[in-house]
């Protein structure tokens, strides 16, 4: 029943600040308030805005005084679940320079970096680290494992069963098994996954011309 | 890639008479005007008294002498009159080329003179007139420029806009679409000067205690103000979403959105906004605000060279700052080719040659990063350019990973970046380079991410098949180590690009390497992407020159 209120309040909110976004409300301090609820529904009901997000940090940009560092973590950390797209770093744009020092911006950004090199193994170890920072974040370890999967898959046509094990970080054969399903990669022999034909995807290309009618139709 | 024939003409007025008339503006040629010829004569000069006890002064005391040459009175005078008679071609003309030259001649380093209400009375032309009196100001005589110039330019602004935005109906007022660009480029140009004073050493307490009582001064939120209101009096995202989809534009303008001039300062006011958001690091927002203008066909709607060559280097460099390369390295191509084929429209107008080539040189060192980090194939004018020593230099040290080659490309080439507030009590010594500081260590962390990927990719491009264990060995890295490189080859080639849409935000994930790879167990198979000749462009532009050609020599008079 709590859940299902929330998630009332989430779709109710989520109007209201789309009103805003679209005007010159968005540049209004007095709106932040229920910008900042917005942040907090967003981590505990595992949904993601970006442009809301980044109207807070703007305002934040604007009006320095009403900085809450707190906020600001919690949309780092969501930017990080919507891997493998930039967020993170056009969020990083917004801050300023002494907020960057904070230690747990710092954090998050070490973390980030880790995960942009791909050094996912260290990664899941660092992490254990930082439970109380993370742990809010409603579905955080999910979406790093979606992201994980998406380069596995643009990477690998097959791979070794335990290795995928330790990139999704030390997870049970349980939910390894959901993973590889909901992925549609296949179990194998010898402990091996096969991931997709990759020989589709990746082929040595002879790239030549196409001259078309329209590029020729502006000179006839 | 279709070239345009219609982007050479003009949608509203020809313009070729008053280039080939080569019209000289005598000063003989004008006899003296009524009523003014007991107050000026000829070779007075002008002095200026300027009160510099109170830095908000709007109108200056009435009790100055002013006398200035004849030619300037005239000027004043006659571009008053061509805009009551709404004569676009003289404004043009007395714009772009008679007021340069009268700059040249009598103001190279001495101010236009403040106070012209003797001669004409007429507030709306007043503020307009005291537009170019600033900009020229800012733009030729910047070492005098004063704390009290700043505040009277912003003044000056307020109640230009004011008049725009207040009036109860579109206010009667035909100028030049170039002449209203500048006045919304300047002004952003204007409060960027500004932000950056701010932040300077240099700045004294007085000023600093000035600024603090009256913080509106070229705030942010004033001037977001501003260009937010002008592009809801326009109606002109209504209006381009019509444009772009084909229907009639005219049924959604509303009565201000009609007038061109509403029309195009709501235009204007969208690049504008893409610039402060770029400037100050807002880059999502600032491709966002143009969500309805189709970068590939816009150059019919806007045809003003500087608007557009402004909207294709921030876009291109928010783009970069998103690690959109392929869509970076389209933006820039599209923007350097334009430039290639406006070049003949420049030479007319020297004064906006400076901005153009710092701009151009600008866009080819972005070029050159996006091409490092993201080699493809691209246009041969252009690569050609990129080919020449003073980029090569560049593009070799990048590749080699020397990591102070790409800051300082990047420093050059980008935007002037900003904070909306002040430094804070405890900032570095020099806070005025701050908002560089943090967007160029995001930048080069970027790069950093980067640094294994030229490696990778040059001994990729040795083979079609190779163990992972012998790339390991050849790269000097453990096992683990060079898979963790790997996964993050694909990762940062993989990723947006827009491929079709009206919105530049628009766009999928695609691989975007030209060297691809894949892993089978513990092997590496590789593609490579061989590019063909391309001879299409080069036939179609000879093609257009001979045109061209075909088309001047038919016009000369013998």
């Amino acid at each position: 029943m709590v859940g299902g209120t929330r998630r009332e309040e989430l779709e109710a909110l989520k109007l209201e600040v789309n009103s805003f976004l679209t005007s010159v409300e968005r540049y209004n301090s007095n709106n932040l308030p229920k910008f900042e609820k917005y942040v907090q529904l967003q981590v505990s009901e595992n949904m993601y805005d970006l442009e809301a997000n980044l109207a807070i940090l703007k305002l934040y940009q604007f009006f320095p005084n009403l900085y809450k560092p707190e906020i600001v973590c919690w949309i780092l950390l969501k930017s990080l679940t919507n891997l493998p797209n930039t967020d993170f770093v056009l969020c990083r744009c917004l801050l300023g320079a002494g907020q960057l020092d904070d230690l747990n911006i710092a954090r998050i950004a070490y973390l980030a970096n880790l995960l942009e090199l791909c050094q996912f193994k260290r990664f899941w170890q660092e992490k254990a680290q930082d439970a109380n920072l993370i742990s809010q974040i409603t579905g955080f370890d999910d979406a790093v494992r979606k992201f994980v999967c998406h380069v596995v898959n643009i990477t690998y046509q097959s791979m070794d069963k335990t290795i995928l094990k330790e990139l999704l970080g030390g997870i049970t054969d349980a939910d390894l098994r959901s993973w590889i399903a909901k992925n549609g990669w296949k179990e194998e022999p010898n402990n091996m996954i096969y991931i997709s034909n990759q020989d589709e995807h990746v082929k040595t290309k002879n790239i030549s011309e196409k001259i078309t009618f329209e590029t020729v139709s502006v000179v006839m | 890639m279709a070239y345009r024939r219609d982007s050479y003409r003009k949608d509203s007025y020809t313009r070729a008479d008053s280039y080939r008339d080569g019209r000289i503006y005598d000063d003989e040629e004008y006899g003296g005007y009524p009523g003014h010829a007991d107050q000026v004569s000829n070779n007075r000069k002008y002095s200026d008294f300027g009160n510099k006890d109170d830095f908000y002064d709007p109108r200056g005391t009435s009790t100055q002498s002013y006398s200035f040459p004849d030619a300037v009175a005239k000027f004043i005078i006659h571009l008053y009159q061509s805009i009551n008679n709404r004569d676009v071609s003289e404004i043009e003309n007395l714009y772009e080329i008679r007021f340069p030259q009268l700059t040249r001649d009598y103001f190279k380093e001495e101010k236009w003179p403040q106070d012209i209400t003797h001669l004409v009375d007429d507030p709306l032309f007043t503020t307009l007139y005291r537009e170019l009196y600033f900009r020229h100001i800012y733009a030729t005589m910047s070492n005098s420029l004063t704390f009290s110039d700043r505040c009277n330019s912003y003044s000056n602004y307020c109640e230009l806009f004011n008049m725009i935005l207040t009036s109860p109906e579109p206010i009667d007022l035909t100028l030049t679409n170039q002449w209203l660009w500048e006045i919304i480029d300047e002004f952003v140009y204007q409060f960027q000067s500004f932000s950056q004073f701010r932040r300077s050493p240099r700045l004294n307490a007085e000023e600093s205690q000035y600024f603090k009582e009256h913080t509106y001064i070229w705030s942010v939120l004033s001037v977001l103000n501003v260009l937010y209101s002008l592009i809801e009096k326009s109606n002109i995202n209504q209006q381009l979403r019509a444009y772009f989809n084909g229907e009639n534009a005219e049924t959604v303008a509303g009565d201000f959105g009609k007038s061109p001039l509403y029309k195009m300062l709501g235009y204007f006011s969208l690049i504008a906004l893409l610039r402060v958001h770029s400037m100050l690091g807002d880059y999502h927002l600032a491709v966002k605000v143009l969500e309805n203008i189709d970068l590939h066909k816009n150059t019919m709607y806007c045809n003003v060279p500087a608007c557009q060559i402004t909207t294709y280097y921030y876009v291109g460099f928010a783009y970069v700052m998103m690690r959109r390369y392929a869509d970076a390295i389209r933006t820039y191509t599209n923007a350097l080719l334009y430039i290639q084929r406006m070049r003949q429209m420049f030479q007319a107008k020297s004064y906006q040659n400076d901005q153009v080539n710092k701009q151009t040189d600008q866009m080819y060192t972005m070029l050159a990063i996006c091409l490092v980090l993201h080699p493809q194939s691209i246009d041969e004018s252009i690569n050609s350019v990129l080919q020449d020593r003073k980029y090569a230099d560049k593009i070799s040290k990048m590749q080699q990973g020397d990591m102070k080659e790409f800051e300082n490309c990047f420093t050059f080439a980008c935007p002037k970046f900003l904070s909306p507030v002040p430094p804070a009590i405890d900032a570095s010594p020099d806070p005025s380079q701050e908002p560089l500081q943090i967007q160029k260590s995001i930048f080069m962390e970027e790069v950093a991410q980067q640094i294994y990927l030229p490696t990778i990719r040059s001994f990729l491009k040795l083979y079609t098949t190779m163990p992972v264990s012998k790339l390991a060995a050849f790269m000097e890295l453990d096992h683990n180590t060079l898979m963790e490189c790997l996964l993050c080859f694909k990762h940062k080639m993989h990723n947006i690009v827009w491929s079709k849409g009206v919105s530049s935000l628009d766009g999928d994930f695609m691989a975007g390497s030209e060297v691809d790879f894949y892993i089978d167990k513990d092997m590496v198979h590789i593609a490579d992407t061989k590019v063909g000749r391309r001879y299409g462009d080069y036939f179609i532009r000879h093609i257009h020159l001979m045109d061209e050609l075909h088309r001047a020599l038919k016009g000369l008079k013998f």
